[in-house]
């Protein structure tokens, strides 16, 4: 590994995000253990990285506060089978959201949606060579037009107003619930909304996670798995009803620490 | 073409300076033992800090792993001389999986907070303070560049983690562009960084 590899290939930039595949990784942890440059190289990306982390965080909080993030928990929700109506809502999403946000955690699925696509495109192609395979094609577009209508109908409920209150855990990190007041408090919504978490983790990233939210007593009140990493962030959203006013916490399995939070009723 | 240098590898020539350690010590001369520390300490410790290792834990396995490595040079020597880098690697990863079994083993439900606090301490109000400014800096820096097409370049890949090719194919960019921005921005972010600094009673926590 040289260091004009390294440079062109964004070696160093992509070791800090965890997006380098594993060989790569093992190369350059290699390289980098005797290399001052490289060491000055990962000692600025880094902070860049997390300064680029945390602006699009700090925008997506702001966006929250305007309500729109129940949209993109909607997103996140989506499952595969919706991914060529996510594309369309996704076209859509460019017109309301700002690049950070909207660039944020979706890399994963605009690569999904990428092979959607070009599946999308292959069986085009295919079925200019047969008229049978363009009928077939063009009931599939209008079941596509009717998951569309009915998506297009979330969406609408998704950007109706509700509240939507946004929690970083980032702050109070490895607080216990025995040692002192949790810091992070968090209002219950008057009327019907949401209460979305999100906490940052470190890398190595796990394939996926397991959350366990408890209670003041230790019992356990909900277990969310299969959470993703989306650029060093955990976030899933929970309605208010789970959580009646009290203190709570939350522990990610595998991973040390908690995050303790206190829900207020509403005002 | 506006990037860092392109000579090759770490130093003049890690394979000869590795093989080259590695028989001095095991030929029993101690200054050889003190030069590998210096060569590859600060690579190791930030291997342990990618690896998640708080700062007193890295200094264990950091230790450890030196200790190990040399104990094995001083008796065994090894098959291949230029390989004292993955071995290095090989044992401070292994030392730090080994340490977080056991870590993993001793934890109940009983001590939440204590546990909770040695591993992962709350960031300090300076280091969130700190984190502001490098999202003060990123917001900048994205601020000043001349098009929107470089804007959108920065944010799709260090926010959306998408690959250079794909985010060339999509602005229509070439390779050598893409390596150019992401070279400003990084000398840029450096300017800034370094002038946060000056400003600043030194902040950073050692590693
Ligand atoms: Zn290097």
């Amino acid at each position: 590994m040289d260091h004009a590899y390294i440079e062109d290939n964004q070696i160093a930039d992509r070791y800090v995000m965890g997006t380098l595949p594993p060989e790569e990784v093992e190369r350059f942890e290699n390289h980098y253990l005797s290399c001052p440059e490289c060491l000055d190289r990962l000692d600025l990306v880094e902070p860049l990285q997390r300064g680029f982390k945390r602006m699009a965080g700090q925008d997506a909080a702001k966006l929250a506060a305007t309500r729109q993030l129940a949209f993109v928990a909607w997103l996140a929700r989506l499952g595969r089978s919706r991914q060529i109506g996510f594309l369309l809502a996704a076209l859509l999403l460019i017109a309301v959201l700002p690049a950070g946000l909207l660039l944020r955690g979706t890399a994963e699925r605009g690569r999904e949606l990428a092979l959607a696509r070009s599946d999308l495109e292959q069986e085009r192609q295919r079925s200019e060579q047969s008229a049978a395979e363009t009928a077939r094609l063009r009931s599939k577009l209008e079941a596509n037009q009717r998951d569309l209508a009915s998506q297009r109908q979330q969406l609408a409920q998704a950007q109706q107003p509700q509240s939507v209150t946004v929690l970083n855990l980032d702050v109070e990190r490895g607080a216990s619930l025995s040692g002192g007041e949790p810091t992070h408090n968090v209002r219950l919504p008057a009327r019907s909304g949401w209460i979305i978490l999100s906490i940052p983790i470190d890398p190595p990233f796990q394939r996926s996670y397991v959350a366990v939210l408890w209670d003041t007593h230790g019992h356990e009140v909900k277990r969310i798995a299969d959470l993703k990493n989306q650029s060093g962030t955990l976030s899933f959203s929970l309605p208010p009803s789970l959580l009646p006013p009290g203190d709570y916490s939350l522990t990610i399995e595998g991973l040390s620490g908690r995050f303790t939070f206190r829900v207020l009723p509403p005002a | 073409m506006g990037v860092d240098s392109t000579e090759a590898g770490p130093g003049p020539d890690e394979a000869a300076i590795a093989a080259d350690l590695v028989r001095r010590i095991a030929a029993g001369e101690t200054a050889a033992e003190g030069q590998l520390v210096e060569r590859y300490r600060r690579g190791l410790r930030y291997l342990l800090h990618r690896l998640g290792a708080l700062p007193d834990l890295a200094d264990d396995v950091q230790q450890e792993t030196f200790r190990i490595v040399i104990e094995r040079l001083r008796h065994e020597g090894l098959a291949d001389p230029a390989g004292l880098a993955p071995f290095l690697r090989g044992t401070a990863r292994n030392l730090l999986i080994a340490e977080r079994r056991k870590t993993a083993r001793r934890r109940t439900w009983g001590d939440t907070g204590e546990l909770a606090q040695a591993v992962a301490p709350a960031p300090s109000q300076l280091q969130s303070v700190l984190l502001d400014e490098e999202a003060e800096m990123v917001r900048r820096l994205i601020g000043e560049l001349p098009t929107d097409r470089d804007r959108q370049l920065l944010l799709r890949f260090y926010v959306g983690e998408e690959d250079k090719d794909s985010i060339c194919a999509d602005l229509g960019l070439e390779s050598l562009h893409f390596n150019r921005v992401l070279f400003r921005a990084r000398q840029r972010f450096k300017e800034l960084l370094e002038r946060f600094q000056k400003q600043q009673v030194p902040v950073k926590e050692g590693r």
